[in-house]
């Protein structure tokens, strides 16, 4: 990072294009493909209508992605490397050149760059493979999974290729390809109003974002002449600009992000984004689409530590914290009420997303403030801080992928149990749109519980993430969570700004223990509450693979953390080891003492107090509430039996009636999402439609009433001209009889 | 600069296409008459083979021979000619010299012309091989009309203005000019008139012919004060001559008399007047030719009698002494022409007064000329050969989208007459590869990037601006030369012509086809082709016109 930009000699990197071609080339072919081979049966057997295209195209991305990292991190820190695939000189008038490469293809590599390729390519690959389990098992997908796959080899290409693009143009190409994906996607099941209204919202959502992100982009043209990350990241340009109209361009840029990205205000679409297939939200929500503005915000770093930036953009640091703890708290509060299992996991997201931004905000404030180009103490907390945000956004993306694939496999099974049920001695072939014929809501936690002894890997995976999101000690987020709340601290002592995101994100770690055991109790522990729960079984293949994938990753996030800040904390020349010096041993270490013995007393008990409320409040006050055992005669297997038990032990002790909060004023503006939808659209209608009516008041009138009088005028016009040649000969010779007088007249003159 | 006197090897070989046409045609003559006829030797009983007459040969007696050799000749002698301007190393051509007079001239510009004259009517050739028959009528009239006679003397007319428009291209005297104007003129009016059966067709082919003789009569006036006044007709002759005298009073009436008949080629207004009707009632492919190929031809007269024998800057300040009337005749005949467009109905009248409306632009291009050696232009005469340039390549490329634009009404004619707006409804549903084609012709009439009608357009306007303003060096629009003004009317002129052109397009795409007119039209392959090498012309020299601008500016230098 900061001025080291060292090539690495490389021969993965040659390849690194065909890590966004491959999928790009694969959309066509198999849309192709399916097109021509509907129906037909060793298309839907053999090929899974495309899914078995996909896969091995997305393990081909994924093999040289990680060769390409591995082949990075050997090489060691801060290298970057710049491929031109085709560049244009752009020659100005007094034939110098002002501009050589306007237009250039390359693959830019750093830490961040790292750190999201894996998640993309790892995630992307395993929600193929659960696709073809939950895709292609379903009915109402029949002859259609080629339109799905094909859309989503795009989308993981968009994501891939804005991760490894070399420029902020680029970045904005594979972002905008990316919208039309997730537009595509959500409205994957068209014939739905709520899905096509769904994709309709995302798109516009985030294309409210998108134009602020082109002003901001235009903005940093203005300023650099240039969008390539070798320019615009050059300590010496950056220098050279002002402060103030960069922050403005970055504060535009981060209001695409916030779109992007489903933050206050702009976070409404991603409820609604559901309606697409399980696997789509997957995608969205863990490997991809979310992600993306957060890449954004993290490829701003070079800006904020650029030394003549020194104490310039701490107002955009504190805006980008903010709204990260303002959305972590509301959403996670929405969170609270929703039944739908999917929508729960969505407001979680977003919650989440919105930690990694205030982490994010605290690190740049610190990489902004502090002297960390040649002090090795605050070198380290920056480090430190930027690497606690990434890290965390790791450990979202792979809790969050996993939790959305369960959640598929939950809801998948229960329309199987369901449709076994009602339909089982109906053989014929109709019974395709029952999906929307009857009322049975299979995503409704209402209409669970007690599948924790019927679905084991399922709700393994499901406990697992949750304890990652949750941040219960030792697993997934709890490594970055502590350090993201921990640095957010560190910057509100320096800056009493930053109490609001700090506070914001202490209290949204209860919140976050509260809704994920209150979702996972509500769906595994208790009663089955309805006949279908009863009779889930766990049997579709393919689903199980990433689940269990997911599930070990998450458990051994501690040593991927030991490699992290090894890497991030490392010497910018360090080199990397398994051991060694500075090797994963070394970081592990280093990762244990940063949370367990923290010198800094503060910290020490700043953690601990997050850890207790995360931990300990929020689930012990969802057992209270949702806990119960299972069905007499069951049992979960026994890594899941003991929470089972204790949470109905709790649930009988500590027991409450809710009901009076549960029909509060403020419950019922969480279920209706705090009216923020009823805000927009009465303000869309007040407004926009309002101006959009004088604007068609003045385009008929003014526009179009002077182009027709000028047409009508010159038909009129026409007529009487047309009207001369009246088709005699004679007259024909008469009017050129009168011409050559004219033009004897006119020589006469002349002369 | 070689030259050739009489007949010899070289000169044939220098005049390869024109023979080749003249070849062509007596083919045309002679082939499809073989037969098994005989001749008896008066007195005797003996009977010689004579091979004319009698039972024709079963090779030569197929209708669609005449066609098949007309466009045969036409395309080796394009070959030939495109071979030329490829190959020419040098702006020097060869002189033609018979009976001690300078006859003919070939060099890079009269090569030129001679491609766009046989670009035009080798398409029209194809166009025309399965369709003569034109207008709504009873199949059973084909069958009447495909008989070879009626075959053979088509072609035959075809090949004759051929002729006639090399002749004009290559003729260094005013009166070989005279002849093969007429030898083309009278060639294009039986054209016209060649379906006899319907009354447009005869009509406008009489009227055609008619107000041609009226100004072929004033032209001819027009050439003998000419040559009262120089006693010769020898454009190197009268050019000095002018040098030496100037402009008398003769000499001015006797340039305005010539004029007007160079003016009713190009159907200049207000002698335009015939070019509707005969447009109208000309079967398409003739129609097209009319409106590419007879045009370049009056344009080339008028350039030869503007620009060599009226030294442009015969007036004090350095413009020529045409140029106010040049610019009037522009100005009204450019907006006529988009006006009287703007209410037409019929797509062929339509056709027929956008031409008038392009004929304007090149009458701008040409007044621009007039002012070329205005004080503000640095070096003149690289200023008059840009003008002269774009004027070639916008001749050039007009006929691909012009005579494109014909060719589709044809393939409309063939189903029952495209007299009315409304026969092309529907379209781009009934045919969307002729729709298409149809629309990019447009949209390349109207002046819309990256068609060629852009580029010849804006290369049009440029010249003018660049001629009117000399290197930029101006304070203010108003020192610049007032031939400025034509440019901007050209402007808005284009503006108003977009109203037409889109409508088609908005017809074909938007409204639902006539009573009767469902589903494809009737075949025919090689109107097809001729409109698919229209479009692919009107689509790649828009792209890539660099190497014919190139071309265009050598020719334009041989001019001088």
């Amino acid at each position: 990072m900061g001025g080291t930009s060292e090539t690495i000699s490389s021969t993965f990197i040659e390849y690194a294009i065909f890590i966004v071609l491959l999928p790009m080339l694969a959309f066509p072919i198999i849309l192709f493909l399916g097109h021509i081979f509907n129906g037909n049966q060793t298309w839907i057997k053999s090929a899974k209508e495309g899914g078995l295209i996909a896969l091995p195209i997305m393990v081909a991305s994924f093999i040289l992605s990680m060769l390409l990292i591995t082949e990075f991190i050997g090489a060691g820190t801060g290298s970057h490397h710049i491929g031109n695939w085709l560049s244009f000189g752009w020659i100005s008038e007094d034939g110098m050149t002002i501009n050589e490469k306007v237009f250039g293809v390359g693959i830019y590599i750093d830490h961040v760059t790292v750190m999201l390729l894996f998640i993309a390519s790892f995630l992307c690959m395993l929600i193929n493979i659960f696709s073809i389990g939950y895709m292609n098992t379903d009915p109402v997908n029949d002859n259609r999974n080629h339109r799905f796959y094909a859309e989503f080899v795009l989308f993981c290409s968009g994501m891939l290729g804005m991760v490894l693009a070399d420029s902020f143009l680029w970045l904005f190409i594979f972002w905008e390809l990316m919208g039309l994906c997730s537009y595509l996607l959500i409205g994957f099941y068209y014939e739905k109003p709520s899905a096509a209204y769904a994709a309709k919202k995302a798109f516009l959502t985030t294309r409210v974002g998108d134009v602020f992100l082109v002003i901001g982009l235009v903005m940093l043209w203005n300023l650099f002449d240039s969008l390539d990350y070798a320019v615009v990241f050059n300590e010496d340009l950056i220098a050279q600009v002002d402060p103030g109209q960069l922050q403005l361009a970055l504060g535009m840029m981060f209001i695409g992000a916030v779109g992007k990205s489903a933050q206050f205000p702009l976070h409404v679409w991603l409820p609604d984004a559901m309606e697409g297939p399980t696997p789509v939200s997957a995608l969205i929500h863990a490997a991809t689409m979310v992600n993306a503005g957060l890449y954004l915000v993290a490829r701003m770093f070079p800006f904020f530590g650029a030394e003549s930036m020194h104490g310039e953009l701490v107002d955009l640091a504190f805006i980008i914290a903010a709204i990260g703890g303002i959305t972590a708290v509301m959403a996670a509060a929405i969170a609270f009420v929703q039944d739908d299992l999917k929508k729960v996991l969505a407001y979680s997201t977003m919650s989440q997303l919105a930690y990694i931004f205030t982490g994010l905000g605290a690190a740049l404030w610190l990489a902004n403030t502090l002297d960390w180009h040649t002090d090795d103490k605050a070198h380290g907390i920056v480090v430190v801080a930027f690497g606690a945000a990434l890290f965390h956004l790791f450990n979202h993306a792979m809790a969050k992928g996993m939790l959305f694939m369960a959640s598929g496999s939950v809801i998948h099974e229960m329309h199987h149990a369901h449709h076994d049920m009602h339909h089982h001695d109906d053989h014929g072939d109709d019974h395709h749109d029952d999906h929307h014929d009857d009322h049975f809501d299979a995503q409704s936690m209402e209409n669970m519980g007690g599948l924790a002894s019927k679905m084991p890997i399922t709700a393994t995976a499901m406990l697992v993430g949750s304890a990652s999101i949750m941040g219960l000690p030792l697993i997934g987020g709890f490594w970055s969570k502590e350090g993201i709340i921990a640095n957010a601290w560190r910057v509100a002592l320096e800056d009493p700004r930053f109490f609001l995101p700090a506070a914001c994100v202490l209290i949204g770690a209860a919140m976050t223990g509260f809704y994920m055991s209150r979702m996972w109790l509500k769906t595994f522990a208790g009663k089955p509450k309805t006949e279908v729960a009863a009779n889930v079984h766990e049997h579709t293949p393919w689903i199980p693979i990433p689940l269990v994938t997911l599930t070990f990753v998450s458990l051994s996030s501690v040593i991927l953390a030991g490699m992290m800040f090894t890497h991030w904390a490392g010497e910018p020349n360090g080199g990397y080891a398994f051991f060694g010096e500075k090797g994963m041993l070394k970081g592990l270490i280093y990762e244990f003492e940063h949370v367990f013995v923290n010198p800094d007393a503060f910290f020490f008990v700043l953690t601990y107090v997050a850890i207790f409320i995360g931990a300990i409040v929020g689930p012990g006050l969802a057992m209270a509430l949702y806990g119960g055992s299972l069905k007499d005669g069951e049992k979960a297997k026994p890594w899941m039996q003991p929470i089972i038990n204790l949470s109905s032990r709790v649930n009988a002790k500590r027991g409450f009636d809710n009901s009076a909060w549960a029909n509060s004023g403020l419950s019922n503006a969480l279920k209706e999402r705090l009216y923020f939808d009823k805000w927009y659209d009465a303000a869309m209608l007040k407004l926009v439609a309002g101006f959009a009516n004088i604007s068609a008041a003045f385009d008929r009138n003014v526009v179009d009433g002077t182009i027709k009088t000028i047409e009508s005028t010159s038909q009129k016009i026409s007529t009487q001209v047309r009207r001369l040649t009246t088709g005699s000969a004679r007259d024909y010779i008469m009017m050129a009889a009168l011409g050559v007088l004219v033009i004897y007249l006119l020589l006469e003159v002349m002369i | 600069m070689s030259s050739h006197n009489g007949f010899d090897s070289a000169m044939i070989e220098t005049l390869g296409p024109e023979l080749t046409v003249f070849v062509g045609l007596l083919l045309i003559m002679i082939v499809p008459n073989l037969g098994n006829g005989t001749f008896r030797i008066p007195g005797t009983s003996i009977r010689l083979p004579w091979l004319f007459g009698g039972t024709r040969f079963k090779a030569v007696a197929s209708p669609r021979l005449p066609g098949l050799l007309a466009v045969l000749t036409m395309a080796l002698a394009l070959f030939q000619v495109v071979w030329y301007l490829l190959d020419a190393t040098s702006a020097d051509g060869q002189d033609i010299i018979a009976g001690g007079i300078l006859i003919f001239k070939v060099n890079m510009f009269s090569r030129i012309f001679e491609a766009i004259f046989f670009a035009a009517l080798l398409l029209a050739a194809i166009a025309s091989l399965d369709r003569l028959p034109t207008g709504p009528q009873k199949s059973d009239d084909i069958d009447v009309l495909f008989n070879n006679r009626r075959q053979a003397d088509f072609y035959i007319l075809m090949l004759t203005s051929a002729l006639g428009m090399s002749v004009v291209a290559l003729a260094q005297d005013l009166f070989v000019l005279f002849v093969g104007l007429e030898l083309a003129s009278f060639s294009t009016y039986v054209l016209v008139a060649f379906h006899k059966e319907s009354r447009a067709g005869s009509e406008g082919g009489a009227k055609y012919f008619i107000v041609g003789s009226v100004a072929s009569a004033v032209g001819l006036y027009g050439l003998s004060m000419l040559y009262l006044w120089a006693g010769s007709l020898q454009f190197d002759v009268l050019a000095t001559t002018w040098a030496e005298k100037g402009a008398t009073s003769l000499s001015m009436m006797a340039l305005g008399f010539v004029l007007v008949g160079f003016a009713f080629k190009i159907s200049a207004a207000p002698f335009h007047f015939a070019a509707p009707d005969a447009y109208s009632g000309a079967n398409s492919p003739v129609a097209g030719v009319l409106a590419t190929a007879s045009k370049a031809m009056g344009m080339l007269g008028l350039m030869r009698v503007l620009l060599i024998i009226t030294v442009p800057e015969a007036n004090a300040d350095g413009s020529a002494v045409w140029i106010g009337l040049l610019g009037v005749l522009a100005a009204v005949t450019m907006t006529w022409g988009n006006i009287a467009a703007l209410g037409s109905e019929n797509p062929k009248r339509m056709l027929a007064y956008s031409s008038v409306a392009h004929a304007g632009y090149m009458l701008a291009a040409l007044t621009a000329i007039g002012a070329w050696n205005w004080g503000l232009v640095d070096n003149a005469g690289d200023a008059m050969d840009v003008v002269v340039a774009a004027l070639l390549f916008h001749m050039f490329v007009l006929v691909f989208f012009k005579l494109g634009a014909f060719l589709v009404l044809g393939v409309l004619e063939m189903e029952g007459g495209a007299s009315r707006l409304s026969s092309l409804a529907g379209l781009g549903k009934r045919e969307p590869l002729l729709a298409v084609a149809m629309f990019l012709f447009m949209i390349s009439l109207a002046g819309v990037p990256p068609m060629a009608g852009f580029l010849s357009k804006l290369l049009v306007i440029m010249g003018i601006v660049e001629v009117a303003t000399g290197t930029g060096s101006l304070s203010s629009i108003g020192d610049a030369h007032w031939v400025w003004w034509l440019a901007l009317l050209m402007v808005i002129n284009s503006a108003i012509s977009m109203f037409y052109y889109l409508r088609i397009g908005v017809v074909m795409y938007f409204h639902e086809p006539e009573e009767g007119r469902r589903g494809p039209l009737a075949s025919g392959a090689s109107i097809r082709v001729a409109i698919a090498l229209c479009a692919i012309g009107t689509v790649a020299f828009g792209l890539v016109g660099g190497e014919l601008i190139d071309l265009c500016r050598d020719a334009a230098e041989s001019l001088r």
